[in-house]
């Protein structure tokens, strides 16, 4: 409950530092809608020239592509830790945080987070039901439900990698590229996981499960009953792995050392 | 009760010493080597509930490693610590409840928003209720001055500004246990006595343990009874100031200005019989000498001095913390 609350303290903090920029603000919320727009664009090019790719049609390709935006604007609004080393190690604010009598991810999640972000995840579902119409995919009552459930645990997957991630930087000093690679990497999980040979699908299924984030969960509701039971294991991935990040950033924190002055 | 008790405290860093050269930066590449140095030395220490105690060292004689472990943020390598009953960074979400800190370097409030966006967001963050924070930061707010600062955000404060506000910040709460890590660092002589006043206020308001690190001297003095002094990650001094003034003091220091500039070996032969060096400042033409505490060797100096040389100046100096404390480091003395 008192996570609840903190919650909402912070983003209420953080909506008065937006509006106190005003003319930033607009600004940016128009650069984030022209953005997505041409994300918008340029999917619909891309995918323009592809068919048939190992069995799924184009429809089928650009609605897994939408629905992997969903999670992912989720994961880049509250999980905004790609510069933890620096900002949080190096530059020692870690101290600051660790004063305080809140569980210390949950502070770095709240003050890095962005809320703009939220904005891919309406391109996210204009391309899913643009996709979605023209194959004629039909709404159940629970598929509403199954969404959410499915989104919850594709951006806890996108967290956790990037939560273990960022807690490399407890026991290594030095900046790693990894970050980026790892970004890259996970833009795989947008394509059907098939089209890859066996090694990278199991990779991306189990290693880095980046397939929960796109292909697996979109399957359920393109109806590809082959894919069923890994669309429902993405809660329970997305679970498991923050579950494992939260442990190793216990860990970390064990570990840190501080910056000195 | 014991606010702070520290029992054979040790903090190890793991440090890799690079070799010269590129040759040996390929070798660093391979195999690295390591140092294991000890930033904080086996050193124990009680603080009763109440006290105000100065922690003092050099650059890196691990003072702000010892906070560091005292507050939670940094894990002993071995040894133990409870402060205010309590495991620091076992328990640490609910012990760092009952601490306040303010680190002079890093700022604890929220850069963008308005000073009382941040106490809100802080009250909240340790669950004081309405009443408690009216009846006790009104009272905090007002002696130290920052009403009309809450509406302005951080970044827009002068360092003083900003310093008073963390301060108050780190109040929020009612802390039984307040560290302070360098809090006058940086500061001008007005904000410095206004934070003192005020440390020293709530001091015997609240019975508000206080440790503090600092290098200005002057600010132990006008606040505290006791001092640690850390050097090499070991305490090579814990008492009272009053006895560490007298157990390390080198007596009194007599200057003169002549006229006409001697030779040392005219003074000494001045002096003679009497336990005394003199010393030539070649600079500015000023000449010294160090007696004991003993009142009647200063004026037989001064007298034979007098009779016999034209003097312009004579000043007579007390050694300050400050020397003392630079003494202790010069010589090591433990």
């Amino acid at each position: 409950m008192f996570y609840v609350t903190m919650f909402f303290q912070y983003i209420g903090q953080y909506m008065k530092t937006r509006l106190e920029y005003r003319t930033d603000l607009v600004v940016e919320i128009f650069s984030d809608l022209l953005s997505q727009a041409i994300n918008l664009v340029f999917i619909l090019v891309v995918f323009g020239h592809t068919d048939l790719l190992n069995g799924w049609t184009r429809d089928e390709i650009i609605f897994i592509y939408g629905f992997f935006l969903v999670p992912y604007a989720l994961f880049s609004a509250f999980f905004n830790i790609w510069d933890f080393n620096e900002r949080y190690i190096v530059k020692g604010e870690l101290d600051r945080i660790l004063t305080r009598p809140v569980h210390s991810l949950f502070q770095v999640i709240l003050e890095r987070m962005e809320l703009e972000s939220l904005f891919g995840a309406c391109t996210g579902l204009i391309v899913m039901f643009y996709a979605g119409s023209r194959l004629g995919l039909e709404l159940s009552w629970y598929d509403p439900i199954l969404f959410l459930l499915f989104v919850l645990g594709g951006a806890l997957v996108y967290a956790g990698i990037f939560v273990m991630l960022a807690c490399i930087s407890f026991w290594a000093d030095a900046r790693t590229s990894i970050m980026p690679m790892m970004y890259n990497i996970g833009n795989y999980g947008r394509y059907p996981v098939d089209i890859y040979n066996k090694a990278i699908r199991f990779i991306l299924t189990w290693i880095l499960p980046f397939a929960f984030v796109g292909v697996y969960p979109a399957a359920f509701f393109l109806g590809r009953e082959e894919w069923y039971s890994y669309s429902f294991l993405t809660p329970v991935i997305g679970l498991l792995f923050f579950f494992l990040s939260v442990l190793v950033w216990n860990k970390g924190v064990q570990k840190y050392s501080g910056a000195g002055n | 009760m014991n606010a702070i008790e520290v029992k054979d405290l040790r903090k190890e860093f793991k440090a890799y010493s690079s070799r010269a050269g590129l040759k040996g930066a390929f070798r660093d590449l391979f195999t690295r080597n390591y140092k294991i140095v000890p930033a904080v030395n086996d050193i124990s220490f009680t603080v009763k509930q109440g006290e105000m105690v100065g922690y003092i060292g050099e650059n890196g004689a691990g003072k702000s490693t010892t906070i560091k472990m005292l507050t939670g943020i940094l894990t002993p390598t071995s040894g133990e610590i409870i402060v205010n009953g309590m495991d620091p960074h076992k328990e640490r979400e609910k012990f760092v409840r009952t601490v306040g800190v303010v680190f002079g370097q890093r700022s604890q409030l929220w850069w963008d928003i308005a000073v009382q966006e941040s106490f809100r967001l802080l009250k909240k963050v340790y669950k004081v209720s309405d009443a408690d924070y009216n009846s006790h930061m009104d009272h905090v707010i007002k002696t130290l001055d920052i009403e009309p600062l809450l509406d302005r955000p951080v970044r827009k404060l002068s360092l003083g500004q900003r310093m008073r506000c963390e301060l108050a910040a780190a109040l929020i709460h009612n802390p039984p246990l307040l560290f302070l890590d360098e809090p006058t660092i940086g500061l001008d002589v007005l904000v410095k006595l206004k934070i003192r006043d005020f440390l020293k206020e709530i001091n015997e308001k609240y019975n508000t343990t206080i440790l503090l690190t600092t290098h200005d001297l002057t600010d132990i003095e006008a606040l505290c009874e006791r001092v640690v002094m850390l050097d090499e990650g070991n305490i090579i001094y814990d008492g009272s100031l009053r006895r560490m003034k007298e157990k390390w003091a080198e007596g009194r220091e007599i200057q003169f200005e002549f006229l006409e500039s001697p030779e040392l070996a005219r003074l000494e032969a001045i002096t003679k019989g009497l336990p005394v060096k003199w010393e030539k400042d070649e600079k500015s033409q000023v000449f010294k000498t160090v007696t004991g505490d003993d009142d009647e060797l200063v004026s037989q100096i001064i007298a034979a001095t007098v009779a016999s040389l034209k003097v312009k100046d004579v000043k007579i100096n007390e050694p300050s913390t400050e020397e003392i404390v630079r003494n202790i480091y010069e010589r090591g003395m433990v």
